[in-house]
This record gives structure tokens, C-alpha cells and sequence, in this order.
């Protein structure tokens, strides 16, 4: 009989231990709500090691007991063929999770059987969610559990994550699956396992190490089917005789290879459990997916419903964040560089400190910040793309066309993007599997005319081509996706030649996402963003400051390190028209983002802009301001999303460039000259925020190089094409 | 008579007869579920000619034309 003291003693070393649960699905099964519902904002997305593969976790405690949550890549199979498969399986059988937690969809049990099979192979504790099961209900099918986890022996816990329910039960279940012992084995005929068993006796004989190190019967299995990644590791060789005669029975009652005879064996299983589990009506009545279908997909509606449904998304993710950019901007800029001034000033700070604070550091925080309303806007709008099942159908839709450029149908939507801004189409490659397409498509994103290109755009066509200043601005958008089609061409048949990944790929059925989940997953990219491209911007923002004040109280900006910077720059552009070093140290200051290049040449050419002094407002008013300004934005937004069709948030802002930089640009350019510096700004590299973007989803600087590297060229081969084929035909 | 997947129209269905294909692409296709013996019908051809979406174990699946061109399929009895 034990006391209360030793019952409180053995729960608290209970509670001590944590308990991993792993969790494991098919893409498209709900897995990503069923972790958000149970695990919420406690939830760390990080990457795997070595892969761009997203790896979320959380640590939290439930019933008493301290719970390390890990959320396995979304497979279809634990086969060595893909990153997420290999993340998976490598997670599973090397660290050894205390339970895993598979999802399944209950609509389509047979296809997500197939997975649980191989999952209940690794002899770790399994608890099934059949998820989803609200809607296999009402398609009228009836599904025996009890009979499921008789046949499989595992807990099976109904859930429906969209709407929170089961949850608490299936944690309930998983715990108490902890340390249960292996799950029954499903069998894969009688050939099979005879076979498996000689091969594993004969692998206890000869590599007791390995087989006391992986789960027995996987293994076997595994070498059976000459899978590459295990006879790497174990450094077994394919054609050892290890198993000699053990397989010549297979191979002889059999022509197919041993991994096909496998799956189908596999296959079989899965079928013959959801034959015995499922009950479906006999009338199958045409879904509602399939009716959307008929119309998404349709010949010659499909795609332009698409660029229709593209439209929408853009028009709506910009007009609802440009109020909040502006918002920002505003506050930045206004007050709260005046109140640091103004502390500083009390402080007693030198003028220098003064500068660096609010120009280098606040201007830096600043321009972070301005991004933050774009990415939140459209990873909000990609992750319901993506959850609602209409992404896989415009990768369905545009797939011939980005072919052609070896890219992937899902391509053209992170492409489209970069119109508005670059950064948050970087992070939309994450919708694409394949590491190949994710950085082909990042290559390209830059040569998208972003929303920053603009303002540069409009002052040169304003001051040289009033007349056809929207055929210019177009031309360069134009000009821009002509030569991302050829690039695509390009790097498809040189830096990544070879067979293009595969395509295959699932349409879910559509659904509809949970705002939580949609919440969660953009808060995610945007914290990310935050903190990560926030560090850098701030150092980068801080260098420029010192490359304009340096050497200590330069006045005239031609004798700054950016002004001699520009000028050793200025021979390398003399064949392209504009060889002088306020546009070489423009476009310097132009790598942090492109309309940063007015910025600067007004900054050269006019001095620094004073405007009129007006008393400064005390702290009172300015935080009136401050407030009423958000409503305003608020507002806006709203006002934006009611009529769609009202402010063109992508035309031209009506900023007015001071009068005495036109003067200046006009002296200093040609047309041809100004045409070629345009398409140059367009071209020349991605801005700083991009690469940053680019280095946090490619995992690696080296595309960022390859990126720098060809656009540079790039862009000086267009620009002198343009400026040198001008003068030959006569312009000037 | 079997013929290629990618050649069948909208509409027509079949049961998978045999699989000339291989590595990557096979091990992909199997755990998808298709696999000899599978009964598969195509549903659409995507607006530009490809790639075709397929039902094959009761879900859909799209698939380029080129990966469907190994898998022969007859006409179901």
C-alpha cells in the first residue's frame, strides 16, 4: 500500500519527464489546424537542420505532464525521394519520439492508411486522430473504429480541428499510449514476411549492431526494397548476399522489383483495412468540390477566373496594408524622431549621436517596420490560398505555361507577387516542395518590377517622356517579365540542368480555413521577418548613415565615402549614359530598396530638404495624432476593401519630387541615357531586404551571390544595349 | 488493347494494365496509389493542355502528361 507522500513523489517524477510527441499525416489532412488547436502561439517554426524543410514545435504541459510537440513534414510515404520524407523518417527512427500521433483524413482513408502502415512498422506507441470525420459523415460514410483499432491495435480519436473538437481526447489518448509497446504488425502476405523474417535472422547473425539500432522489421523490410538512404547509412551494400537465397522465392514468383511488389503489398493492406472499416453509400453524389471544379478548371474560363481570383487577392492585400504603411511611415519619420531628438537634445548628446540615432538607427527601424502591414497582408492571403486547396489548382491552371521556363505551376503565383514587393514573394516560394523550383523562382522574383521601382519611374518619364510616360512605365514592367522568361530558359538549361522534379500532385477538396489557423501561420511569417531581416536592415541602414557622414564632417557630398564610392563606380557606367557619381552612389544607396535612389539624388542634387518650421507639437498632440492617424488607416483599409475599384494603391503615388531635382535630372540625363538608368534600377540587383529574404528561405548566401551576380550583369548588358543601340539609330 | 494514361480524353476511364516507368517517378506514382489493377479516370485536361487531372482511389490527382505516359491503361470490362 503506498502513502500520500509517495503517490505525490511519484506523479512529480512523473511530471518531470517530458513526453515527445511526434506528429505525423498526409499533405491536405488537417494537420496544420490540429496543431495550431492544440498547441496555438506557443508554437516555434524554425527549419529543419541542413533543409529549407519548416519544422514547427512547442513545449507546453497537459494533465500534469511537460509535452515537447513536433510537427513531422506533411507525407504521403516515408519513401528516401523527398526532403520531407527523409526529415520525417530520419526524425522518427533516429531521436525516437515517446508517441506519434498520426492524422488521417477520414474521407480518404484507404490512401492515408498507406502511411500509417509504414508508421506503425518503426515500433514506436501510434494513436490515430481520424480527423475530419464531421464531413465524412455527411458524405453518408460510416466508419467502424472499433474495428480499426482492433485490426491495428491503437487508440483511434475522432476529431474535427477546425473546430477544436476531440483534441483534449486525443492528447488524453496519447499520453497513454506512452511506453504501451509496439503496435500490432500489419501484414504484408505471406511471401513478404517469410522473407523478411530470413533476412532478418540472417541480419541479427551477421549486424547485431544494426539490428539492436533500427526497428527490427523496418529494416528488413527496407534493405529489401534496396532502399538507397538506408544502405547508406547501415553501409550495407545493395547486392551483399547477406540475405542470399531468402529473396530468390520473391523474385521468382514475382516480375516485379521488390519496391513495387512492396507498395503493392502495402496498398493492398491499406485497402483491404478500409474495405473492412468503411462503409460508403452506394450512390456517390457529385461534390461540391467537384462542382467548383467544373467552373476553376474550366477550358476557357480556368484561367481567367484565375487572373481574376489574382487580382482580387493583390488588390486586396495591397489597399488593405499602404493606409498602415503610410500610417508608420508617418509616425517614424514625425514623431517619434522629434521626441528622440528632442531627449537626446536634453541628454546632451553630440549632434553627431543626434544624426546617427535618428537618421541611421530610427530611419532603419523605420523602414523595417513599413514592410511589416505588405508581408502580414499577403502571407495572410497566400496561407488561405494555399489552405483552401485553390493553390494546387492554379499550380493546376499555370503549370504548362512556367514550364516552359522550368519553373512549376506554383510558381507564377510568388512571380505575380513580386509586383507589389519582392520580399513577401520570396516568402511565397515556401509553397513550393521542391528546393529546386523554390530557387529558380526566388532567381527570378527580383526581375518582377516591384512597387519601389516606381517612384524612379515616374520622376525620369515625368521629366523626359511627358508625353508617353505610360508607355515607358509599361515597357519596363515588359521588359522585366520578358527577360525573367528568358532567364527561366536560361538557368533551366545551365546552372540547373537535368529532369525537372515531378509534378504530381494532390487537389484537395476545397475547405475552408480557420481564421485562427490563418492568424497563427501569418503571425508567424511576419515575426519572423520582424526579427530576422529587422537585425539586418538596421545594421545595413546604420553603415549608410556612416558611408554618407564619413570622413568625420564632410559637407559636400561628392568628398563622403558614398560620393568617392560613386565616383570609382562611374566608369562602369560611362558606356551605359550615365557615368557620373551621383548616379553611382545613388544607385548604391538604391540597394537598400530602389526608390531610395530619389532619395539620394534629391539629397545631392537640391541639398537636404528643409521644410518650413512649424513650432513643434508637444507630446500631448502628437499622440492625438498618432491615434487618430491609425483610425484614419483603419479606416482607409476599409474603405479600400468596400470599393475595390476606388484607389489605385499600385498607380504612381502623387509624390511631389521637388522641382529643383527635375531641373537637375534633366541636365544631368538624356532621354536614352535616363531610358537605360531606368531599366538599369529595374535590373540590377534585388534590394537588400530581398537578399536577406531570400538567404532566410534558401537557407544559404550562395544563391544570393548567383542573384547579385546575374542581375548585375544583367542589367549592364541591357542598359548598354539600350544606351549604345540608341545612339546607333540616332537617338540621343 | 492498352494505351497510354496521357492520351485518354475527359471522361474516359480504365483499369491500369502495367507501369513502364521507373526510380523516382514509379516509387512517387505507387505511394500516390497508382499503382497495375487501379481503376483511373481521367477528369480534366488543364486549360492549356496540360497537366490532366486523374480519380484514382478515390481522390484526385494531377499529373504531367510525360509521367502519365508510361502508365497503360485498358478499358475497363
Amino acid at each position: 500500500m503506498s502513502t500520500a507522500a509517495e503517490t505525490v513523489a511519484v506523479s512529480a517524477g512523473r511530471a518531470q519527464r517530458t513526453v515527445t510527441v511526434a506528429v505525423a499525416g498526409n499533405p491536405n489532412c488537417g494537420k496544420s489546424t490540429l496543431i495550431n488547436g492544440i498547441a496555438g502561439t506557443r508554437l516555434q517554426v524554425g527549419n529543419w537542420p541542413g533543409v529549407t524543410v519548416e519544422k514547427k514545435e512547442a513545449q507546453f504541459s497537459h494533465g500534469g505532464r511537460n509535452i515537447r510537440l513536433v510537427d513531422l513534414p506533411g507525407t504521403y510515404s516515408l519513401s528516401p525521394y523527398t526532403q520531407e520524407e527523409v526529415v520525417a523518417r530520419d526524425y522518427l527512427v533516429h531521436e525516437r519520439p515517446d508517441v506519434i500521433i498520426n492524422v488521417v483524413d477520414a474521407t480518404n482513408l484507404e490512401r492515408n492508411l498507406y502511411l500509417t502502415i509504414q508508421l506503425l512498422e518503426l515500433e514506436i506507441p501510434v494513436v490515430i486522430a481520424l480527423n475530419i470525420h464531421d464531413e465524412a459523415e455527411r458524405k453518408g460514410y460510416r466508419i467502424d473504429r472499433a474495428a480499426l483499432e482492433e485490426l491495428l491495435g491503437v487508440k483511434v480519436v475522432p476529431t474535427v480541428a477546425t473546430r477544436g473538437e476531440g483534441l483534449s481526447a486525443l492528447m488524453e489518448a496519447a499520453l497513454a499510449a506512452v511506453g504501451t509497446g509496439r503496435p500490432r504488425e500489419v501484414s504484408y502476405g505471406e511471401d513478404i514476411e517469410t522473407a523478411a523474417r530470413a533476412v532478418l535472422a540472417r541480419l541479427q547473425e551477421q549486424h547485431p549492431d544494426l539490428a539492436a539500432r533500427y526497428p527490427a522489421r523496418w529494416l528488413a523490410f527496407k534493405l529489401m526494397e534496396g532502399d538507397s538512404r538506408v544502405l547508406e547509412e547501415t553501409g550495407i551494400a545493395a547486392d551483399e548476399t547477406l540475405w542470399g537465397d531468402a529473396l530468390d522465392h520473391l523474385h521468382q514468383a514475382h516480375d516485379e522489383d521488390l519496391e513495387s511488389l512492396m507498395a503493392d503489398a502495402r496498398y493492398g493492406a491499406a485497402a483491404g483495412l478500409a474495405r473492412e472499416v468503411v462503409h460508403k453509400p452506394q450512390v456517390r453524389r457529385q461534390e461540391l468540390s467537384e462542382k467548383i471544379d467544373r467552373i476553376a478548371l474550366h477550358r476557357f474560363l480556368g484561367i481567367p477566373l484565375f487572373f481574376a481570383a489574382m487580382w482580387l487577392v493583390f488588390k486586396l492585400a495591397f489597399d488593405i496594408s499602404t493606409p498602415f504603411v503610410d500610417w508608420i511611415d508617418g509616425v517614424t519619420a514625425g514623431p517619434l524622431s522629434r521626441w528622440t531628438e528632442a531627449l537626446l537634445g536634453t541628454l546632451g548628446a553630440p549632434d553627431w549621436v543626434v544624426s546617427l540615432v535618428t537618421e541611421g538607427i530610427i530611419g532603419g527601424v523605420g523602414f523595417v517596420l513599413v514592410f511589416v502591414p505588405v508581408i502580414f497582408a499577403m502571407m495572410f492571403f497566400i496561407t488561405f490560398l494555399e489552405a483552401s486547396g485553390y493553390m494546387a489548382r492554379a499550380a493546376f491552371v499555370m503549370d504548362r505555361a512556367m514550364h516552359t521556363m522550368g519553373l512549376h505551376g506554383k510558381s507564377f503565383i510568388p512571380l505575380l507577387i513580386g509586383f507589389g514587393c519582392n520580399v513577401p514573394a520570396i516568402y511565397a516560394t515556401r509553397t513550393l516542395e521542391n528546393p529546386r523550383d523554390r530557387v529558380l523562382t526566388s532567381l527570378l522574383i527580383p526581375l518582377m518590377s516591384c512597387g519601389a521601382r516606381l517612384p524612379v519611374y515616374v520622376l525620369f518619364a515625368a521629366v523626359f517622356f511627358a508625353e508617353s510616360a505610360g508607355t515607358v512605365l509599361w515597357s519596363l514592367y515588359v521588359l522585366g517579365i520578358v527577360l525573367a522568361v528568358v532567364m527561366g530558359i536560361v538557368f533551366k538549361r545551365t546552372l540547373f540542368r537535368g529532369e525537372a522534379p515531378l509534378f504530381i500532385m494532390e487537389l484537395p477538396p476545397y475547405r475552408l480555413p480557420t481564421l485562427k489557423s490563418l492568424m497563427i501561420h501569418t503571425w508567424e511569417k511576419g515575426k519572423h521577418f520582424l526579427i530576422k531581416a529587422g537585425t539586418y536592415i538596421l545594421a545595413v541602414s546604420v553603415v549608410v548613415w556612416f558611408l554618407l557622414n564619413l570622413p568625420w564632417g564632410v559637407q559636400d557630398r561628392q568628398e563622403s565615402l558614398l560620393g568617392r564610392a560613386g565616383q570609382t563606380l562611374a566608369p562602369l557606367f560611362e558606356p551605359l549614359g550615365f557615368g557620373r557619381w551621383e548616379a553611382g552612389s545613388a544607385l548604391i544607396t538604391g540597394l537598400i530598396a530602389k526608390e531610395i535612389v530619389i532619395g539620394t539624388m534629391g539629397e545631392i542634387y537640391v541639398g537636404a530638404m528643409d521644410e518650413p518650421e512649424d513650432p513643434p507639437p508637444s507630446i500631448g498632440e502628437d499622440l492625438r495624432e498618432i491615434g487618430s492617424s491609425f483610425l484614419d488607416a483603419v479606416q482607409a483599409a476599409g474603405a479600400n476593401v468596400v470599393s475595390t475599384f476606388g484607389i489605385a494603391s499600385m498607380s504612381a503615388e502623387e509624390e511631389e519630387s521637388p522641382s529643383g531635382l527635375k531641373q537637375a535630372v534633366a541636365q544631368a540625363f538624356t532621354p536614352l541615357s535616363a531610358y537605360a538608368f531606368m531599366a538599369f534600377v529595374l535590373l540590377y540587383a534585388p534590394c537588400v531586404i530581398t537578399a536577406i529574404a531570400m538567404r532566410q528561405e534558401l537557407s544559404t548566401w550562395k544563391w544570393v551571390g548567383v542573384a547579385f551576380g546575374y542581375q548585375f550583369a544583367l542589367a549592364w548588358t541591357v542598359a548598354f544595349v539600350i544606351y549604345q543601340g540608341g545612339r546607333l539609330l540616332g537617338f540621343a | 488493347m492498352s494505351r497510354p494514361l496521357s492520351s485518354l480524353r475527359p471522361g474516359e476511364s480504365g483499369r491500369i494494365s502495367s507501369m513502364a516507368v521507373t526510380g523516382p517517378l514509379k516509387r512517387r506514382l505507387m505511394d500516390m496509389g497508382v499503382l497495375v489493377g487501379e481503376a483511373v479516370r481521367v477528369e480534366k485536361v488543364a486549360p492549356l493542355g496540360d497537366p490532366i487531372e486523374i480519380t484514382v482511389k478515390g481522390y484526385k490527382l494531377s499529373l504531367r502528361k510525360r509521367e502519365a505516359e508510361g502508365i497503360l491503361v485498358e478499358d475497363a470490362a
